[in-house]
Formats: structure tokens, C-alpha cells, sequence
């Protein structure tokens, strides 16, 4: 197979939702439609946005611009504020959507996931994926709503997948085959494939390979002992020619949040009221997880730069108190002049796993309260009992997009 | 522009039970001072739980403005808890 393209019957589908979070908010705000919408985490002008609609887009709007230059480029933009709890329903709504199709669905983020039909019924796969996804874009205009759309792209594995889904947006349905491989590839940027950012974009260059076509004419001893110096030199090879190689389980290495500031002259000792809230808000995440931790990693942006430490425990720790204590110490080291805050706790471990040492009463102790602390939180509405500390961060601090994972959802 | 206005108005509702989307299609309502407001487009039903507790919201418009309602399923009761407009 080492120069092989795949000729196996299209079989994987990934879908994408166009402008996700602005396209619900026109769907659920129908004045909205026609608009340039774009969705912050915080109506503030220093915060960066994190969608856009489509006519925004238009009007050269993307996202992470901050909202004080979207708003000189069109004055007339719409800022709202992401509503989670609306994102996380209709996520619900297309994952039991794919799911009538194929008992294998993997949702990559909150907006995007993939259908693997390999296994799915014949009656299903007869039907041919092309109708499959026209029906499924209808089913999400019916079922959620008619602003609603997504991109469709169908192929042999899961990275011509989704790049045949990013090429005719929005609302797209393209497939993506070893006999149109080379047309697809010729129209594209290395940069537009999905995995090469600019420091792969530099290493392939570097070795005289400058577009798609390139790298798919290229030997994968050169990708693998010239180019990535690795087995993903290989995979690289084998993904370009449609071969699945991406079809692994993904490991929960941290649990983390960060947060930027309301504003950039708060005293240390409000920095520290938000970290401790982060802290609270990573605990409880990381054990609906059923996860302790043994490392605290805490980091602070700054006029100065970016600045991080971290420590790693001999025994694990769940609670918020411990996960706060030990960022709290860490960060007594942080510069002035923060503008953003983060902590991640890493070194995971089952939570059934965590040794009781020395100070078993204590920790049981501390177990308890925090068992039963969770348990009214959950039944009461999140951060019915915080810290008295964090008491008033709730209206900055709060919970916002899940990007890049849906273990939370 | 865009304006919105957050509210806690207790409105009775007029809503049909039904099929479909929404399964529960909220047709009018009336507010405190009178006014009805006749929903031309429920825009989107989402459930929001609060701890064991669950609200259903509908974001819906009359045309002239947006409006939020919110639907306590467990005291049954529905609030106006948002208006908005965008010109």
C-alpha cells in the first residue's frame, strides 16, 4: 500500500456547523438574521470574539479579532454574549442526529463531528452517503431550525473528510476520492490542510515542498526521515491517500480553565478571588471526570509576557481547597500588569486510585465535605455553595464555551 | 444596534401541546401592563436545568422585537424574561 491511494467506497463523513455559535444565536433571535453577529464571552472591547456570522465574515470580520476592531471595521456589528446552555442543546440535537445514522459518531468539538458508516446497517450504507448528508442537512433545518446549516464532506478517512467539509462553505456537501484528489489538492494551501499550521508549513518548505501536491508527490521516506522526522512522516503519507490513521481515542492529559480580565487594574488580591473561582470551576470538572490530579500548572499573560509554574504532588488531590492552595502558592511568584489568568490541573489519575497517606483523616475529611458539597451543587444549580471568597466573581468569571472538547457537554 | 432588556415578568400564556419541534408552541402572551404580544416565529427551545430544576426557554418574536420566555416545569409557570430589538 505504500503509494496506494484508498479506492474503497467512501465511508466517513464530517460534519461542521456553519458559524456555529452565531448561527444559533440568528436562529434563535430571528431579528438578528441578515445581521453581523458576532459572539463574545464578555461585552467588553478588549475581549476577543469567538464567532462570527456569516455576514460578518462578509465584511472581513474573523474571529479572535478583538471586539474594539470589529467594531471600527463595522460600527453597526452586533455583539452578543455566548449562551452556553443554548450551544450545549444543540449539540445534543445534531449528535442524536448522526446518531440515527451510525452507532460509531466521534464529535471532535462542539460544533463538528464525524460518522464512521463502516458498521453501520447495509440498509443505511445502500443509501449512498451523498443523501445521507442532504438529509441530514434538512433534518438539522427541521429539527433545530432553518438557520441552521452545515458543511458536509465525505471521503475514506476522517482527514479528506474534513477537508472536503471545508471546501464550498457554507452549506457545502463535497466528496472527496482518488479521482478527484489531485483537483481538490491543487486548489488548496498547505496551510488549509488540517495539521499544518505555519511551523509544519516551515519544515516541509524547507525541503522544496511548497502546496498540497507537493506533499502528496512526496516519498514517505522523505516525510518520515527528511521532513517529521518521525512516524508521523508515515502517517502524513498514508492520510494524504485517504488511509484512516486518525481513528484513535483521544487521552484526557489536563483539565484546565482560563480567564481574561475584566479589567487590567485589579489588586492582586482580586486576581487571586478569579483564580480561586478557575480553581473551583476545574475541581468540579475534574471530578464529574470521576478524576484526581497530582499537578497544579498556573500561568499569567502580562504586559511583561507570558509567565507559568507548576508543581507535581507525590499523591493525588481532588478537592478545590487543595487545587487552590497549591495555585495559590505558585502564583505568589506571578508578575503585575496581568491581563489574563489560567490553571490546569495534569497528572491525572483515577479518582478511586488516590492513596490514602499520612493525613488519611484529614483527607477524608476533606473528601466529604467535598462529596457532599458537589451533591448540592448538583441538585441546587452550579455555585450554590463556592468559597466565601469567589462569592462575587460569579458575574465575571462565568462558564463559558467548552472549545476543542466535548467531555463537558 | 442592539438592545436588550432584561426582565422577570410573570405573562400568561396561551401555548399549543403538540408534535413537532418545539412539542410545546407557546402562541401569545400577555403582559403585565396589558399588552399581548401574538408570536409569529418560536426561534429556539432549549432546556436550561437549574441543579435538579428545569426551565425550558424559548426564544421567540412577534416580528417587531425578540422576546424570551421561560417555562418552569416544575412550578409551571412561565416568565418574560428578555426583550430585544436590533435596527
Amino acid at each position: 500500500m505504500v503509494n496506494e491511494y484508498n479506492h474503497e467506497t467512501p465511508l466517513v463523513m464530517h460534519i461542521d456547523l456553519n458559524s456555529c455559535f452565531a448561527s444559533i444565536e440568528q436562529q434563535s433571535r430571528p431579528r438578528l438574521r441578515g445581521h453581523p453577529v458576532v459572539i463574545v464571552n464578555r461585552a467588553t472591547e478588549h475581549t476577543g470574539i469567538v464567532a462570527a456570522s456569516y455576514e460578518a465574515k462578509a465584511l472581513g470580520i474573523e474571529a479572535l479579532m478583538k471586539l474594539r476592531d470589529v467594531r471600527r471595521l463595522v460600527p453597526d456589528v452586533v455583539a452578543i454574549e455566548s449562551d452556553p446552555a443554548k450551544y450545549k442543546y444543540v449539540y445534543h440535537k445534531l449528535l442524536a442526529i448522526m446518531q440515527d445514522y451510525s452507532a460509531h459518531v466521534t464529535m471532535k468539538s462542539i460544533d463538528e463531528g464525524i460518522i464512521d458508516f463502516h458498521q453501520a446497517p447495509a440498509s443505511i450504507q445502500q443509501r449512498g452517503l451523498e443523501t445521507l448528508g442532504y438529509e441530514i442537512k434538512q433534518r438539522l433545518a427541521q429539527e433545530v431550525g432553518v438557520a441552521m446549516r452545515c458543511n458536509v464532506g465525505i471521503s475514506t478517512n476522517r482527514f479528506l473528510a474534513k477537508t472536503a467539509a471545508g471546501l464550498h462553505k457554507p452549506d457545502g456537501l463535497d466528496i472527496i476520492t482518488p479521482d478527484n484528489l489531485h483537483r481538490v489538492l491543487g486548489d488548496l494551501k498547505l496551510t488549509s490542510l488540517n495539521g499544518i499550521a505555519w511551523r509544519n508549513e516551515a519544515r516541509l518548505q524547507a525541503v522544496g515542498i511548497y502546496t498540497p501536491l507537493d506533499f502528496l508527490a512526496a516519498s514517505e521516506e522523505t516525510l518520515r526521515q527528511i521532513v517529521f522526522k518521525s512516524i508521523n512522516g508515515t502517517k502524513w503519507h498514508q492520510r494524504l491517500r485517504g488511509w484512516e490513521v486518525d481513528d484513535v481515542p483521544t487521552k484526557m492529559g489536563r483539565v484546565g480553565r482560563q480567564y481574561v480580565l475584566e479589567r487590567f487594574d485589579l489588586t492582586h488580591q482580586e486576581i487571586l478571588q478569579r483564580l480561586h473561582h478557575l480553581c473551583e470551576s476545574v475541581g468540579w470538572r475534574l471530578r464529574k471526570q470521576g478524576l484526581a490530579a497530582r499537578g497544579v500548572y498556573v500561568y499569567a499573560k502580562s504586559a511583561a509576557g507570558y509567565w507559568h509554574a507548576c508543581r507535581v504532588m507525590a499523591l493525588p488531590f481532588f478537592s478545590n481547597k487543595a487545587i487552590y492552595e497549591l495555585a495559590k502558592q505558585l502564583f505568589s511568584e506571578a508578575p503585575s500588569s496581568i491581563k489574563e489568568i489560567g490553571v490546569h490541573c495534569y497528572e491525572l489519575t483515577n479518582d478511586e486510585m488516590s492513596q490514602l497517606g499520612l493525613f488519611a483523616d484529614e483527607i477524608a475529611h476533606e473528601r466529604a465535605v467535598t462529596i457532599a458539597s458537589d451533591d448540592i451543587n448538583e441538585r441546587y444549580g452550579e455555585r450554590t455553595i463556592v468559597s466565601a471568597d469567589t462569592i462575587d466573581t460569579g458575574i465575571y468569571v462565568s462558564q463559558k464555551i467548552p472549545f476543542g472538547s466535548t467531555r463537558y457537554m | 444596534m442592539n438592545t436588550e432588556i432584561e426582565l422577570n415578568e410573570q405573562v400568561d400564556v396561551v401555548a399549543l401541546f403538540r408534535p413537532g419541534r418545539t412539542m410545546c408552541e407557546p402562541i401569545k402572551f400577555r403582559r403585565k401592563n396589558g399588552r399581548e404580544v401574538v408570536i409569529s416565529e418560536i426561534g429556539l427551545r432549549h432546556p436550561k436545568p437549574l441543579g435538579a430544576r428545569l426551565v425550558h426557554i424559548f426564544d421567540v418574536t412577534d416580528g417587531g422585537a425578540d422576546y424570551r420566555l421561560e417555562f418552569d416545569a416544575e412550578h409551571l409557570t412561565w416568565r418574560l424574561t428578555r426583550e430585544a430589538d436590533v435596527w
